[in-house]
C-alpha cells in the first residue's frame, strides 16, 4: 500500500469528522472530507479514494444512496458508520455492497481495524489466496481441507461451503442474506435459521469452546465474521 | 369507556336509533303496558345514550323520546298536541334525567382520566429524578476532566493526563449504556414490540453476550453449562442477547471482583431456561419479583445503574411469551433466569454430499 491510502470521510457532524481526520492522519492515511451526500458524490469521483468511510444519516439524503451509486462503477471498499439500534440500515447497506460497518459510538481502534481489513481485502482478490491461515486454524480452499493445530477437522459439504465463504472474506462481516444466497442459493434467503444452525455445528467442530468462539464470530442481528483466532 | 373515540355524528345517530328502538318496543307492547312503562323504556334509552354516548346524544335522545312519547302515546294520538298538561311535566323529567346522567357520566370519566394522569406523573417524576442524576454524574466527570486537560494553567504529567482521559472514556461509555437502556425501555413501554423472531441456538446468544461483555466483567471467571445437543429458542436474537448482557452487567455491578459466574441452559416442561448464576452475596431480602420493576435498584438505591436493566429483561421476556425469575441459591449466590416457551423447532434440509 504505497503511498498512504486516501480515505474519503462522508460525515455531516463536524466534531466527528475532525476526530476521524485527526485519527486517520495520525495513522498515516491521507484524508478527503465531505459533509453531505452531494459532496460525497463529487469527492468520490474527483479524488478516486482507496476507501470510503460513510455515515448513513446525512442531511441531504440516505448514505445508502451513495453506496448504491458507487457500486455501479467502483469496487472501492466502503465502511459504513451508523448508530446503535439501526441494524436494518446496516444490513441494507451491506447487502447493497458496503464492505463493513462500525456502530456509533465506536473506539478509533475498532474503526482502524475495520479499515485495515477492508483495504487488505480489496488488495487481495478472494480467488488469489487458496490457503487461509488464522492462528491455529488453516483452511485450504483448493484441497478442501481444514486443520486446527495440525489436526484435520472433517466437515460436511455444506459446513465446508459455509466456512469457505467466510474464509474468502476473513475479518469481514457477511450478512445472513449474503451467506444464505452463496451457500444455499437465492431461494433460501429468508431461512436465517439454516445459517445459525450450521454455524452452531461448525463451531462445535472448530472452536475449542463453542460458547466462546474465537473464529466464528456472531455480529448480533447482522451476520457473521471470521475472526483471527486470537479471541473476541 | 370514552365516548369521544367516535365522531359526534356517529354518536348522535346511535342515540336516535336507540330511542327509535325503545319507541318501537313500547309500541309493539301497546296494550300490555301502562304509560309509566313507556316512559321507563324511553328513559332507559336516554340514560344509556347519556352515559355511553355523551351529553349531546343524551339530550337528543331525551328530545326524540319526548317527541315520540307525545306523538305515539299521548292523546290526541299521532299529533304533537298535548291535551293533559301533566304530560308536560313528564317531558321535562325526561330532559332533566338525560342532562343529569350525562353530567354525572362526564364527571366520572374526568376523574378516571385525572387518576390515570396522576399515576403517569408520579412515574414520570421518578424517571426524571433517577435519569437526571444518572446523566449528570458522568457528564460532570467528563466536563471536569476535559476542562482540566484544556486548562493551560494546569500542568499535568503523562500519567495524570492518561488517567483523566480514561475517566472521560469510561464515563462516556456509561452514558452510552444509560441512553441505550432508556431508548430500549421507552420502546418496550410504547406498546407491542416488533420482534424479528427467528430460531437461534442458545449457544450463539450466550457467545455473543459474553463477547459484548468482554472486559466489562473485569476478570470474573465465567463457565458455561449448555446442553451437548443443539438447543434452539424462537425469538429476536438481538433482544434475547440483550437480556443476557443486562444480567451479566448486573453481576458485574453487584458482586465483588473475582466472583465466579456460570451460565446454564436447558429445556424442560416449563420451557427453555437460560440462567446467569453468580457466587456473589445473593438477592436483597425483599420479594425477588420487585427487582424487575422499573427503577428498582435492590438494596442499594444510590448504587450504579438506572434500575432499568432487569425491567428491560422482563419486558423482552414477556414480549416473547416468556418471563424472568430471580432467586437466592442455597449456596448464597443469585440466579436470574430467562424462561421462554419451547415452541416447535424447524426442520432442515439434508446435508448431502
Amino acid at each position: 500500500m504505497n503511498p498512504a491510502p486516501l480515505v474519503l470521510i462522508v460525515e455531516d457532524e463536524v466534531p466527528m469528522r475532525r476526530l476521524l481526520r485527526a485519527t486517520l492522519d495520525a495513522h498515516g492515511y491521507r484524508v478527503v472530507e465531505a459533509g453531505t451526500l452531494a459532496e460525497g458524490h463529487v469527492a468520490a469521483t474527483t479524488h478516486n479514494p482507496e476507501i470510503v468511510v460513510l455515515d448513513l444519516g446525512l442531511p441531504d439524503g440516505d448514505g445508502l444512496a451513495l453506496v448504491r451509486s458507487l457500486r455501479t462503477w467502483t469496487r472501492v471498499p466502503i465502511v459504513v458508520v451508523s448508530a446503535r439500534g439501526r441494524d436494518d440500515d446496516k444490513i441494507t447497506a451491506l447487502d447493497a455492497g458496503a464492505d463493513d460497518y462500525v456502530t456509533k459510538p465506536f473506539s478509533t481502534g475498532e474503526l482502524l481495524a475495520r479499515l485495515r481489513v477492508a483495504l487488505r481485502h480489496a488488495a487481495t482478490p478472494a480467488e488469489s489466496a487458496p490457503v487461509v491461515v488464522l492462528g491455529a486454524l488453516t483452511i485450504d480452499l483448493e484441497r478442501r481441507r481444514v486443520t486446527r493445530s495440525e489436526v484435520e477437522i472433517r466437515l460436511t459439504p455444506t459446513e465446508f461451503r459455509l466456512l469457505a465463504l467466510l474464509a474468502r472474506h476473513p475479518g469481514r462481516v457477511l450478512t445472513h442474506r449474503q451467506i444464505l444466497r452463496e451457500v444455499w442459493g437465492p431461494n433460501a434467503v429468508e431461512h436465517a435459521h439454516y445459517v445459525r444452525v450450521y454455524l452452531a455445528e461448525l463451531r462445535k467442530k472448530i472452536e475449542l469452546d463453542p460458547a466462546r468462539p474465537c473464529w466464528l464470530l456472531t455480529e448480533a442481528g447482522i451476520g457473521y465474521r471470521l475472526g483471527d483466532g486470537l479471541g473476541g | 369507556m370514552d365516548p369521544r373515540r367516535y365522531a359526534l355524528g356517529t354518536r348522535l345517530a346511535l342515540a336516535a336509533v336507540l330511542t327509535g328502538a325503545a319507541t318501537g318496543i313500547a309500541g309493539a307492547a301497546r296494550g300490555m303496558t301502562s304509560d309509566a312503562d313507556v316512559v321507563m323504556l324511553l328513559l332507559l334509552a336516554v340514560v344509556f345514550a347519556a352515559y355511553a354516548l355523551g351529553r349531546a346524544p343524551g339530550l337528543l335522545s331525551a328530545a326524540l323520546g319526548v317527541a315520540a312519547y307525545n306523538f305515539f302515546f299521548v292523546a290526541p294520538l299521532y299529533t304533537f298536541a298535548v291535551a293533559d298538561p301533566r304530560n308536560l311535566f313528564t317531558f321535562a323529567m325526561l330532559f332533566v334525567v338525560g342532562w343529569t346522567v350525562s353530567a354525572l357520566a362526564e364527571r366520572l370519566r374526568r376523574e378516571e382520566a385525572a387518576a390515570l394522569s396522576r399515576r403517569t406523573d408520579e412515574l414520570r417524576s421518578a424517571l426524571l429524578s433517577s435519569v437526571s442524576h444518572d446523566l449528570r454524574t458522568p457528564l460532570a466527570t467528563i466536563t471536569g476532566a476535559a476542562s482540566t486537560l484544556l486548562d493551560p494553567l494546569v500542568l499535568l504529567g503523562p500519567e495524570a493526563r492518561a488517567e483523566l482521559l480514561g475517566f472521560i472514556r469510561e464515563e462516556a461509555q456509561r452514558l452510552e449504556g444509560l441512553v441505550s437502556n432508556l431508548l430500549e425501555m421507552s420502546r418496550l413501554a410504547a406498546g407491542p414490540v416488533a420482534l424479528k423472531k427467528e430460531w437461534v441456538p442458545v449457544e450463539e446468544l450466550v457467545g455473543t453476550a459474553l463477547r459484548r461483555m468482554d472486559g466489562a466483567l473485569n476478570g470474573r471467571p465465567v463457565t458455561t453449562a449448555l446442553p451437548a445437543t443443539l438447543l434452539l429458542v424462537e425469538g429476536d436474537p438481538v433482544l434475547l442477547g440483550q437480556v443476557l448482557v443486562n444480567l451479566l452487567e448486573n453481576v458485574a455491578r453487584h458482586t465483588p471482583a473475582g466472583t465466579a459466574v456460570r451460565i446454564e441452559a436447558g429445556k424442560s416442561a416449563e420451557g427453555v431456561r437460560i440462567s446467569v448464576i453468580d457466587a456473589g452475596p445473593g438477592l436483597p431480602p425483599n420479594d425477588p419479583a420487585t427487582l424487575f420493576e422499573p427503577f428498582e435498584r435492590g438494596a442499594d438505591p444510590r448504587g450504579p445503574g438506572t434500575g432499568l436493566g432487569l425491567a428491560i429483561c422482563r419486558g423482552i421476556a414477556r414480549a416473547h411469551g416468556g418471563d424472568m425469575h430471580a432467586e437466592t441459591l442455597a449456596t448464597g449466590g443469585a440466579a436470574f433466569s430467562l424462561v421462554l416457551p419451547c415452541g416447535v423447532p424447524p426442520t432442515f434440509p439434508e446435508d448431502h454430499a
